[in-house]
């Protein structure tokens, strides 16, 4: 029975210079030609990002393996780059056995490598959001969280170190001079992209504990008040940590900003 | 301030396999931290890491896909509701037959894992519903009750 | 990014094509595919009688599962085996749940496994 092989071109309009190229069927010696076509069609076109949707591949040679490599190569040359998407385990042990993880980036579907590239080529943000309760208990599990995140993104030991002070001491500030209430809650919104990440943190504030947080953040207009010294050193340390630090203070709550850009 | 129970959690992230290690180790340190033993900590871990993966893998079809986790934490027991957009009416069409059908890594044509992750739920915990609306949104609702008494 | 794993080689005297490997954090969909390509390097390199050592593998999810199974089957197919040692109780539970217990060749150390090569 002759091997078979649908191919298909996707260009991503919601995602300029990203193809995605489907194959269904088995890419070997006899429909190595139909592979060689879909790639030229790829290289006229305007986008150089290609994505292979390996998903419907049940077969493949050597040889389709040569090709493959061969268009990935033409497409770097353009500035682009061809990954795989979808590949199977069977399919996946055999790429591994012929070397293809070592040449191709491999992604479990085409979402994922469509979300790679927009994360390291349009540096594309992402988002967490959290609340949970207004209670210093749960902060050390917050700020591990958030700086897991910063190191699962690839931000280095020292950035994810020191990320994990900025929340710690931002979410310290909002429980202390939050209302001591503990049906209410701490919201937490992360926006990371490669080169930076921005944290903001919110909570309900004790309208008696605001004007002292006040007095923190600008103490030349309040020096006959004595100063708390350890809210002050936890403040200290944030500015000193961060790149960007703001203070929305309102009746309603406090929003504290961050930024703080990659350093490693 | 000791913790009171119920307490509420909440959690909204990509669609991103990523981010699942530091979100179910997050649920794990609330557990421990709420006196539940370090094995129920673990098993926890175990049914977040499942039902967010399956969220991501068959719950996202667009790349801004978002899911959701809430988690309740009760005196006696722990309840997680998972939520994602909707996925490929072909996933969604699995996790109904996978629901029907538990018996994972049958000769079904799927990886060996897949059914795999929900049938560990099933088995770890007391209640697991599952509802999915006609536009593919899902909603994952499990509860796991604690089995030792470390708070007497 | 994945979550951390780190693979331990020892060679195992004796036994010729044989490889003990330690295994080392947590198991799970972040990072299957690293540890399927260095396993199956080993498979590439004719090295098709694999001892692993589970004893700081903290934690294995369903994805997991799914290689270590896939790793027993080929290497059986090639006429090797997977035999794997000292697996803490709260994976094993896991692994017993999903009923792999007995698809899986499963010592309670590694000196035992090691013997049990052919």
């Amino acid at each position: 029975m002759p091997s078979t092989l649908k191919t298909d071109i996707e260009e991503l309009t919601a995602t300029p210079g990203v193809v995605v190229v489907r194959f269904q069927g088995s890419l070997e010696s006899e429909t190595i030609s139909d592979i060689e076509k879909v790639f030229s069609r790829v290289q006229m076109g305007s986008s150089v990002f290609a994505v292979a949707d390996m998903s419907s591949v049940n077969l493949i040679s050597s040889a389709a393996l040569g090709e493959l490599m061969g268009a990935r190569k033409r497409l770097i040359e353009l500035g682009g780059d061809l990954v795989l998407a979808g590949v199977i385990l069977e399919i996946r042990t055999k790429l591994n056995l012929m070397g293809a993880s070592k040449i191709f980036k491999m992604f479990n579907d085409v979402r994922s490598a469509i979300n790679a590239y927009k994360w390291e080529t349009e540096k594309k943000s992402e988002q967490v959001e959290l609340t949970f309760p207004s209670n210093l208990k749960m902060v050390p599990a917050v700020r591990q969280l958030i700086s897991r995140i910063a190191r699962q993104k690839g931000y280095g030991n020292r950035d994810s170190f020191r990320i994990e002070t900025i929340v710690d001491e931002i979410c310290n500030n909002a429980i202390e001079h939050g209302l001591n209430d503990s049906n209410l809650n701490i919201g937490i919104k992360v926006d990371i992209d490669p080169d930076k990440i921005e944290i903001d943190v919110t909570n309900i504030s004790d309208p008696e504990k605001m004007f002292l947080l006040k007095t923190h953040l600008k103490p030349e207009e309040h020096q006959d008040i004595h100063n708390d010294e350890k809210r002050g050193r936890g403040l200290m340390l944030i500015k000193m940590l961060t790149d960007e630090l703001t203070f929305n203070i309102s009746e309603q709550g406090t929003v504290v900003h961050v930024k703080k850009v990659r350093e490693e | 301030m000791d913790i009171s129970f119920p307490y509420h959690i909440k959690l909204c992230f990509p669609g991103n396999l990523e981010y699942i290690p530091a979100i179910r180790k997050y649920i794990s340190e609330l557990l421990q931290i709420s006196n539940f033993s370090p094995k129920f900590a673990y098993r926890s871990e175990i049914i977040v890491d499942e039902l967010c993966n399956n969220a991501v893998n068959f719950g996202c079809r667009t790349e801004d896909a978002r899911v959701e986790l809430e988690c309740t934490f009760f005196n006696d027991r722990i309840e997680f509701t998972i939520k994602d957009q909707g996925g490929l009416k072909e996933n969604v069409d699995k996790l109904r037959s996978t629901l029907d059908n538990p018996v994972p890594g049958s000769d079904s044509g799927m990886l060996p894992h897949q059914g795999m992750g929900l049938e560990i739920v099933r088995m770890l915990s007391e209640k697991l519903d599952v509802k999915i609306d006609k536009e593919n949104l899902t909603s994952v609702h499990v509860v796991r009750r604690r089995e030792d008494s470390a708070l007497e | 990014m994945e979550s951390q794993i780190e693979l331990i080689y020892e060679e195992i005297r004796g036994r010729e094509n044989a490889k003990l490997i330690h295994f080392i954090g947590d198991l799970d969909a972040t990072n299957v595919e690293t540890v399927l390509e260095k396993v199956i390097n080993l498979f590439n390199d004719g090295i098709v009688k694999l001892v692993v050592d589970f004893k700081q593998l903290r934690y294995v999810n369903s994805t997991g599962l799914g290689i270590l199974l896939h790793f027993s089957k080929s290497a059986k197919e090639k006429g090797g085996c997977f035999k794997i040692a000292n697996i803490n109780e709260n994976v094993y539970e896991i692994i017993e749940i999903i009923g792999a217990a007995s698809l899986l060749e499963i010592y309670d150390d590694l000196d035992e496994a090691v013997a049990a090569i052919e």
